[in-house]
């Protein structure tokens, strides 16, 4: 008689499990093939830091006031400049993109919103040394508009 | 003798177990910690209030980076004295919750793997997914979000967030059914469960076991309800506390906790205020001369920095109290005489995150 109830426990509970997988299989499928198909991030991501050109100056916006040099956390941002006053060009702008932890407090605190996310996220290299990336690269990597945004003087979205 | 780890499968992370066996047996079990110690509490010192909230992130338990960004923040306002506004209270209400859910899913879906249900695990991480497509849209981050600032959090939600977070919550209570009729009445899962790995209330006590072991024990400690912070005292939610003390006990626990988190997120939603996120604070803010010690209910249990401040811009030293690290240590009394299979569905129920034990 226990055999009996145990078995009968057993079947019922195998019977449950596998007719909630089987509803379950029938279901919408929430999975994407990754490198063939990929899903849109937020448009807040934190991916790669870019330095976005201004069209109407045809230049970056950095005005190398060294605030986002001084917060990083992981001290990967490397900046130099040359010229007194108005006059100063930025000549080294460095991000070291291995150390970085993507934590988004030196886009926070840039006045000009110079420096921004853009929502690119597939860094991967073979090397390392891909991995500074200098003025050039990240005058690159910015897109036509920029994405993620500082937040200036306040609160804006 | 048997060395379990540090490169076990089972152990979620870098833990070495030293079991001592009788045959099959388990006759005592040492665990040796300090394989992922990354010296958090030592690099605090050398980085200012501001730059912190990003190490505690990643510097201590990775699963739950909001409760630990809470925990810290907690500490230094009120070191520092500073007020935040209701609106941020709320959000962050909201989002401890959140993290509450996501790391719960993983623990589910990890331990239930561990014991041979592979479907709860894959259940677990697609729910888990949304959670952190929902922390994605407002943090900018999946797991490490640097979002809790000193004096509020660093960006309003997006826009038509809370209706999408409230579309969640709707679909995932069903979900949670699911793992119930999964798990809860399955034989294979009571035999491996119920029953295993008991605790009495006296040594969960004596061990310093938080959270949801110390729960499932019978010790009715819940720092939201005890000391509560944020928007906890306005908030109706109950308790779940159980006697048994065994790993059925504490999945019945995380069980119930998931379902309660999902009401107080929809309250927090309903009450949401308008208004200011943030006091303004400055990037280089310096804390007065003093101590503070804040504790706060993460996941995994009691949560608590203790701050010391020299009045400069960077703590002078920051102790961190780690629910994982008590409650590690109440393993050893909860495998002794059972049998070495059970070790891992032991090992797994009092839910450990390594980085949080070895900091």
């Amino acid at each position: 008689m226990r055999l009996l109830q145990r078995v009968t426990r057993a079947v019922t509970a195998l019977a449950t499990g596998l007719g909630l997988s089987f509803r379950v299989m029938l279901r919408h499928k929430v999975t994407v093939k990754y490198p063939l198909e990929r899903v849109d991030v937020s448009n807040r991501f934190h991916g790669l830091l870019a330095l976005p050109i201004d069209p109407e100056t045809g230049i970056d916006r950095c005005i190398i006031c060294f605030q986002c040099e001084r917060i990083c956390p992981d001290r990967c941002i490397h900046i130099e400049a040359e010229g007194k006053g108005k006059e100063r060009v930025l000549t080294r702008f460095d991000i070291e993109m291995d150390k970085c932890c993507y934590c988004g407090l030196c886009v926070e605190v840039c006045p000009t919103e110079a420096i921004v996310f853009v929502p690119h996220y597939e860094t991967s290299t073979y090397n390392r040394s891909r991995l500074l990336y200098d003025l050039e690269d990240l005058r690159r990597s910015a897109p036509k508009e920029p994405i993620a945004r500082g937040i200036v003087g306040g609160m804006r979205r | 003798m048997l060395n379990m780890g540090p490169q076990h499968p089972s152990t979620h992370g870098v833990l070495r177990l030293i079991v001592t066996l009788d045959g099959e047996n388990v006759v005592d079990v040492q665990p040796d910690i300090g394989y992922l110690h990354s010296s958090v509490e030592k690099m605090m010192e050398h980085r200012t209030y501001v730059q912190n909230v990003a190490l505690v992130d990643r510097g201590m338990d990775y699963l739950i980076a909001l409760n630990n960004e809470e925990v810290y923040c907690l500490a230094v306002e009120r070191l520092a004295g500073i007020q935040i506004p209701d609106r941020a209270r709320y959000i962050r209400t909201i989002f401890l919750e959140l993290n509450r859910l996501a790391s719960h899913l993983v623990w589910l879906g990890t331990w239930a793997i561990d014991i041979g249900a592979t479907t709860v695990f894959l259940w677990c991480f697609r729910e888990r997914e949304m959670i952190l497509d929902l922390f994605e849209r407002v943090t900018g981050g999946r797991l490490h979000h640097v979002y809790f600032r000193i004096g509020g959090v660093y960006a309003d939600l997006a826009e038509g967030w809370v209706e999408e977070c409230r579309a969640f919550l709707d679909y995932f209570l069903p979900r949670v059914d699911e793992y119930d009729t999964l798990l809860t009445e399955n034989p294979i899962f009571l035999a491996r469960t119920k029953g295993v790995g008991t605790i009495s209330r006296a040594d969960a006590i004596a061990m310093g076991a938080s959270g949801p072991v110390g729960r499932a024990s019978g010790i009715a400690y819940d720092v939201r309800k005890a000391v509560p912070y944020e928007v906890y005292a306005r908030m109706e939610f109950d308790v779940p506390v159980l006697t048994d003390g065994d790993c059925y006990a504490r999945y019945l626990v995380r069980l119930v906790e998931m379902r309660q988190s999902v009401r107080i997120i929809r309250q927090a939603l309903r009450e949401l205020p308008g208004g200011e996120i943030r006091t303004r604070v400055p990037m280089t803010m310096k804390a007065p001369r003093g101590e503070a010690y804040v504790r706060t209910e993460s996941p995994r249990g009691d949560l608590g920095i203790h701050l010391v401040s020299e009045g400069g811009e960077t703590p002078y030293r920051v102790k961190i109290r780690a629910p994982s690290f008590s409650n590690l240590y109440a393993l050893t009394e909860m495998m002794k005489g059972w049998k070495i299979a059970d070790i891992i569905a032991i090992l797994g129920s009092i839910d450990i995150v390594l980085s949080d034990v070895d900091r």
